[in-house]
C-alpha cells in the first residue's frame, strides 16, 4: 500500500515535472521572440542613427569638394584638381558603403520596400549601357548590347530592376581585364533572360557558391585587390528573389563569366509592398 | 532683389556650404542651427522658400513643418526637407507634414540649386 502511494507520488510528481517543462517552454520561447523583435527594432533604430551620422559629414565633404571642383571660390592648378577628384571619390565609394549596408540590413530585416511599376526594361539597359561604357572605355574593353531593345515592358521595380543590372555590369567590367563584356537578352519559358557575358577572370567552380554572400571577395590570384563593397552580388541577388527573379552564373576559371537574370514576363501586381522575411 | 531663402540645419560645415552654394547663384541666404530659432527668423523676414533638415535638436523638422504650414502668414511658403536618414517612409513623412519637396544628404552639389529653382525660380 505505501509502495504503491509513494508510486502514485512520484508519478504524479513526475507528470507535473513535464508539464511544468511544456509550460516553461513556451514561457521560454515566447520571451525569446519577444528579445529578437527587440533586438530587431534595436538595430532598425541604430542603422537609421548610422545612416544620419555618417551622412552629415559626408555631405560636407562631397559638398565643399564639389564647390572646389566647380572653381566656385577661384582657379585651381591640375594638381589641386587631381587631389580634389580622389577625394570625391573616395568619399563616393564610402557613400556606396553606407547605401549597400543599408540595403542589406533592410532586406535582412524585412523593411525593403519596393515601388512596381510598368518599367521599359530595355531603356533601363541601355541607359546603363551607356553610363558603363567609357568606364569599360578607359580599360581597353569593350562592352556590347545585343538584342536588348525590343523587349516587353514588366511590372517591377524600376530602381531596383536597374540597381541589379548595374552591379552585375559592373562587376564584369571590373573583373574583366581584356576582351569584352556583352549584353544579351532573349524570352524563354515566360521569363525575359538578360544575360551579361564577359572575358574576365572567372570563378573558379569551388567558389561560385561564395559570390553571392555579403563581405565576400574571392581571391582573385593576383596581388591586385578590386575595389568594391563585397556587397553588390549578395544585395543583387537578394532584391532578385524579392522582385520574383534569379541571378544564376556560369563560368569558367581565367576564360570567364556568364551571369543570368531571370525575370517573369508577368510581374508582382501590387502596386507598393514591403518584403518579409523569407 | 534677391530672393530670399531660410536654411534650417544644425551642422555648421553644412550650413556653411549650402549657403556658399545658394549665394553664389544669387540668393539672399538666413540660416538657423535648430527649429524654434528658424520659425523666429521666419516670422520676422518671410522668406520665399524654407530648406528644412528633419533632424534637429529639440524640435525636428516634421514639427517645424507642420508650425509653418499652420501659420497663415508662412502657409504658402514652400518647404524643402533635406534629410540625411534616407530610410523607408522618410519621404512620406515628409511630404504628410506639409514639405513640398525632399532630398536626400548627401546632397549633389552640381544640381542642388538645380533642384532648388524648381521651387523658387531664379
Amino acid at each position: 500500500m505505501l509502495v504503491t502511494t509513494i508510486l502514485l507520488a512520484l508519478k504524479l510528481s513526475g507528470e507535473l515535472r513535464k508539464k511544468r517543462t511544456a509550460e516553461e517552454k513556451a514561457m521560454e520561447m515566447e520571451l525569446a521572440k519577444a528579445k529578437a523583435e527587440q533586438a530587431d527594432r534595436l538595430k532598425s533604430a541604430f542603422l537609421a542613427t548610422m545612416s544620419h551620422e555618417l551622412r552629415t559629414p559626408l555631405n560636407s565633404i562631397i559638398g565643399f569638394s564639389g564647390i572646389l571642383l566647380k572653381e566656385l571660390p577661384g582657379k585651381l592648378n591640375d594638381e589641386q584638381k587631381k587631389q580634389l577628384n580622389m577625394i570625391k571619390t573616395g568619399a563616393n565609394h564610402l557613400l556606396s558603403l553606407i547605401n549597400d549596408i543599408l540595403d542589406i540590413s533592410r532586406i535582412e530585416a524585412g523593411q525593403m520596400e519596393f515601388s512596381m511599376e510598368e518599367t521599359d526594361i530595355s531603356g533601363s539597359i541601355m541607359r546603363i549601357s551607356e553610363i558603363i561604357k567609357p568606364i569599360a572605355q578607359s580599360k581597353g574593353i569593350a562592352l556590347y548590347v545585343e538584342n536588348c531593345d525590343w523587349l516587353p515592358k514588366i511590372i517591377t521595380d524600376r530602381r531596383r530592376f536597374e540597381q541589379i543590372i548595374i552591379n552585375i555590369v559592373n562587376n564584369a567590367v571590373k573583373f574583366t581585364q581584356k576582351g569584352e563584356v556583352r549584353i544579351s537578352a532573349k524570352i524563354e519559358q515566360e521569363n525575359v533572360k538578360i544575360s551579361v557575358k564577359d572575358t574576365g577572370i572567372g570563378i573558379r567552380e569551388g567558389d561560385i557558391g561564395k559570390i553571392f554572400q555579403p563581405f565576400t571577395q574571392i581571391d582573385t590570384g593576383t596581388a591586385r585587390n578590386h575595389e568594391g563593397t563585397g556587397l553588390g552580388l549578395a544585395i543583387s541577388s537578394k532584391l532578385a528573389k524579392l522582385l520574383g527573379a534569379e541571378i544564376s552564373v556560369k563560368s569558367e576559371y581565367t576564360k570567364g563569366s556568364v551571369f543570368e537574370i531571370s525575370l517573369p514576363l508577368k510581374g508582382k501586381d501590387e502596386k507598393t509592398y514591403t518584403s518579409y522575411r523569407g | 532683389m534677391k530672393k530670399l531663402i531660410l536654411l534650417i540645419e544644425d551642422n555648421e560645415q553644412n550650413r556653411y556650404m549650402e549657403t556658399y552654394l545658394l549665394e553664389k547663384e544669387g540668393y539672399e541666404v538666413i540660416s538657423a542651427g535648430d527649429g524654434h530659432a528658424g520659425i523666429q527668423k521666419a516670422k520676422e523676414r518671410i522668406p520665399e522658400l524654407i530648406l528644412l533638415d528633419i533632424q534637429l535638436p529639440g524640435m525636428d523638422g516634421y514639427e517645424v513643418a507642420r508650425y509653418i504650414k499652420n501659420s497663415p502668414a508662412m502657409s504658402k511658403t514652400p518647404i524643402v526637407a533635406i534629410t540625411s536618414y534616407a530610410m523607408a517612409g522618410d519621404r512620406e513623412r515628409a511630404l504628410s507634414s506639409g514639405c513640398d519637396g525632399y532630398m536626400e544628404k548627401p546632397i549633389n552639389p552640381d544640381t542642388f540649386v538645380q533642384e532648388i529653382r524648381k521651387f523658387i525660380g531664379n
